[in-house]
């Protein structure tokens, strides 16, 4: 779901840019204020592992690919949505400077749509679903699932902003396709937080299990 | 299980995954692409062939819409490295993720609420 650079006109991608830098200046807060430095290893091993793991696209029917974003994850494990912010805002970072894999104009808008959606989505799709059906696995693949969708609703919504694509065909052609790749991302997600949370059921900012 | 041996294996379950992704990942244009290729006529919305001259013509109609031309040389473009195969493509992969954990340590470090 990388944007290229060609995609969104320069003056719209400032745009996006600047809501991105408002939300990264709200992950900074989130970190200074509750990021204890004990997190610092978890928080680089999410990143590093977000990294690796998108770069395996797995295929899915007509002739598409997904591969998981990962914000989601991140949210759920460091107990915050902004987690999801500032984890995915380095992983976009490395992979548009470094690799040409989403655009350098075009990053804010990336950054809203895998950072700050997945994350927000993910976060309290994740704590509102468990707090309702009670398993946390349960909700944390429906919590991945919606974070991938509706960022591509929403990446839908900006290219048809944009010109690039009629709205109509937008939101069919992303939300078909990414309502496939989110069972990648609910199916990681869940599994990634069922293995955290049997290793070091400690380390999560919320447990897993069914509070008394 | 302790905080030191977890951190060792989730590093070594990311370079894993970083050293096999460059052989398992599908090469199929992902769900933005499709739309992208199938909106401009060069791949059916639920086929899988893609007319390569389409594809080339759709990028360069795109960028005539946007008017965003914008190009920049990534030092490894598409988790590759030039002149190299898929040896390349491992290490791209794998430096990549090594380069994340390294950025993410400074970057939380800096960023971190200070434990007195």
């Amino acid at each position: 779901m990388h944007i290229p650079d060609a995609f969104i006109p320069v003056g719209q991608a400032l745009v996006y840019w600047v809501i991105a830098l408002i939300f990264i200046a709200l992950a900074l807060r989130w970190a200074r204020r509750s990021m204890g430095e004990e997190k610092i290893p978890l928080v680089a091993v999410l990143a590093a592992g977000i990294f690796a793991i998108q770069a395996l696209n797995i295929p899915i029917p007509w002739g598409t690919s997904g591969h998981m974003v990962g914000a989601a994850l991140a949210a759920i494990v460091l107990g915050s949505p902004y987690a999801g912010i500032f984890v995915l805002t380095l992983v976009l970072l490395v992979q548009g400077v470094i690799f040409g894999d989403g655009g350098i104009t075009v990053m804010g808008a990336n950054i809203v749509n895998m950072g700050v959606i997945g994350g927000f989505v993910g976060y309290y799709g994740y704590t509102g679903i468990k707090g309702v059906i009670g398993n946390a696995y349960a909700a944390a693949f429906i919590a991945g699932w919606a974070a991938l969708f509706v960022s591509a609703i929403l990446c839908a919504v900006e290219l048809a902003i944009a010109g690039t694509f009629p709205l109509v065909p937008a939101l069919i052609g992303l939300g078909l396709y990414h309502a496939v790749i989110g069972l990648i991302e609910g199916g990681i997600t869940a599994g990634a937080l069922y293995l955290i949370a049997s290793a070091r059921p400690d380390i999560l900012e919320r447990p897993t299990g069914v509070s008394a | 299980m302790e905080t030191k041996q977890f951190i060792l294996i989730g590093v070594a379950i990311a370079l894993v995954i970083a050293v096999a992704a460059p052989f398992l990942a599908s090469g199929d244009p992902d769900g933005l692409e499709s739309a992208f290729f199938s909106i401009y006529g060069a791949k059916p919305f639920m086929g899988s062939e893609l007319d390569e001259d389409a594809a080339g013509a759709a990028e360069e109609q795109v960028v005539a819409a946007t008017g965003n031309d914008f190009s920049y040389e990534a030092l490894m473009p598409d988790y590759s490295i030039p002149g190299m195969d898929k040896t390349g493509e491992v290490l791209a992969v794998v430096l990549g993720t090594l380069m994340i954990l390294v950025l993410g340590v400074v970057v939380a470090k800096i960023s971190a609420r200070p434990d007195n």
